[in-house]
Parts: C-alpha cells; structure tokens; sequence
C-alpha cells in the first residue's frame, strides 16, 4: 500500500504494524535515532519524532476497530521531512479531526495552545493536545487526507528552517 | 524544621517506566522524576499522585516545590496534560496557603526546552520554569 508522500529524494522509513500502544516509544526512539544521523541536527531529530509519536498515539486511540495495521511513512525530500500516519476511522472521529485541526489552524498556535491546555484541564477524557503541541513544539505544518474512512494525517517540517 | 533536619520521604511512585522520587527538605519540597511518561493515560496514575503532593505541600505549609524533570526522557501530551491540572489547582489556592511550582528542565532536551516553558505561562505568578544544565 503507497502512502503518497512528498516524493523521495533522499531517506525514507516506511513503518506498518498492529495498533499496539508499547510500539510507539520504540518507533518514536528509533525515528530520533534515525534523523539524528540523517539530518545531523540533534533538535529536529527529536521534534520529528516527537510528532511520530504524538500522531502514532492519536491513530492508536481513534483508528477504527476493524482496522489492523498503522501505517507511518516518513520522507526526507529536498525542502522538507514528511511524516505521515495512515489509518481508518469512524467518521465522528474523522469530523472531530477536521473540526480540531481546522480550529487549531485559525489561530495564533502560542495563544491557541495555552487556551487548549486551560479547556483540557477543565474537561475530563483525553487531553487532544497532541496536534497543537506538534504545531507549536514541533514547528510542523499539518495537513489532512481524508479518503472515505482513511484518514491520512502530515506533520511536515520545511527543512530551509534549519 | 531547620537545615539539620533529615529530609522527609513521601511514598516514591515507580511505575511503566517511570520513577517519581519527592522528599522534603529545609521547608522545600523536591521531586526527581526519571524516565519517561508515554503510557496510555498517565492521568489515572500522576494525577492522584500530584494531588497527594500539593496536598502534603499546603498540610506542612510549603513555599516551594521543585520538580526536577532533567531525568525525564519524554512525556506525551497526556502527561503534559497532569502537569497543566496540578499547575491550574496550585493556581487556586489562595495566596497564604500557595507554594511556587518550580520546574526544572535541561535545554539540551528538546522538548522540555519547549514544553516547560510554556507551562509555565498558564501560571507566570507561581510557576517558574529553571533552565539548569548538566
């Protein structure tokens, strides 16, 4: 199964395994461990895998029962690093995707962080800070695919940043 | 309690690969953390715990809280979640009964070199996020 990323020109990791909640730190490990040499900048290894790790465990929470497999890709083209996670959802999962993405897209990722985190603490259940902090921590542009019930989401990293 | 007194053990939690070490002493209560915080939901385990903690602060008056996390490898977004309600419950504690939450990271790390700062601005009156390296 293609995972239609950004077209690769140098490194490319592609990842698939069961929904199983104690792989992600070791993939999160390993994609530091991997950026960390192919990028040679210690803080982008750990922002990429940091994102890895926060869109690994969002798939892992709200992939749809039926589902088997995760999916990650992570391409290192030449302007940016691609990181993909693909998965099938219930569509209210994939609603609420789109409304929280679009929502945390319109503001000021500082300001909308620090109201997430002042809502979250105030509700119970899960915390969904996951994609602003990719946002704001990370310096990721997101982006959604959304194919019927395949959800496809990008944190993607300029690398003229650097 | 004067500078000769031993340092007070508060039950340590080890946990999921997480180690939670608090003790108190000369009127300061320090909280080593080490490892990582990457379970599922962190919050059914550190927010009892933190609860515990600011509870035993405010019971023996405590000015100052210090929360080591150098150690602390990673922590997702759930638990940055238990950090946000401990510092939202320390914020509302009235003035004569509060403690200053100081939470100490490495720069070196990156995302305590990002996360802690901004916690720290929920609460800049009582929470001060304290670069420390090596």
């Amino acid at each position: 199964m293609t995972m239609e990323i950004t077209p690769v020109t140098a490194d490319y990791v592609e990842m698939r395994f069961s929904p199983r909640w104690t792989y992600i730190s070791c993939v999160r490990k390993f994609v530091a461990s991997f950026f960390m040499i192919g990028l040679s900048d210690k803080e982008r290894a750990e922002q990429i895998s940091l994102a890895a790790s926060e869109l690994l465990e969002n798939a892992v929470k709200y992939a749809s029962e039926e589902e088997s497999y995760l999916r990650i890709a992570i391409a290192k083209g030449a302007n940016e690093v691609d990181v993909c996670v693909k998965n099938k959802a219930e569509k209210t999962n994939i609603n609420t995707l789109r409304r929280e993405l679009a929502l945390i897209q319109a503001g000021q990722p500082e300001q909308v962080y620090l109201r997430k985190m002042e809502e979250a603490a105030n509700t119970e259940g899960q915390s969904r800070l996951g994609l602003i902090r990719i946002m704001y921590e990370a310096n990721a542009r997101l982006r959604l695919e959304v194919n019927d019930s395949e959800v496809a989401i990008h944190a993607i990293f300029p690398l003229e940043q650097m | 309690m004067n500078a000769s007194t031993p340092s007070t053990p508060i039950t340590p939690l080890y946990a999921e690969g997480l180690n939670v070490v608090p003790s108190i002493e000369e009127n300061v209560m320090r909280v080593r953390m080490s490892g990582a915080v990457e379970m599922r939901d962190p919050g059914e385990l550190l927010t009892p715990y933190w609860n515990k903690l600011d509870e035993k602060a405010r019971e023996r008056a405590l000015r100052r809280v210090e929360v080591d996390m150098r150690d602390l490898s990673f922590m997702n977004s759930s638990g940055i979640l238990t950090l946000v309600r401990w510092i939202t419950k320390a914020k509302s504690h009235p003035k004569e009964n509060a403690y200053q939450l100081v939470l100490q990271y490495d720069r070196n790390v990156t995302w305590q070199r990002t996360s802690i700062p901004t916690l720290a601005k929920l609460a800049p009156d009582i929470v001060v996020p304290a670069e420390i390296n090596g």
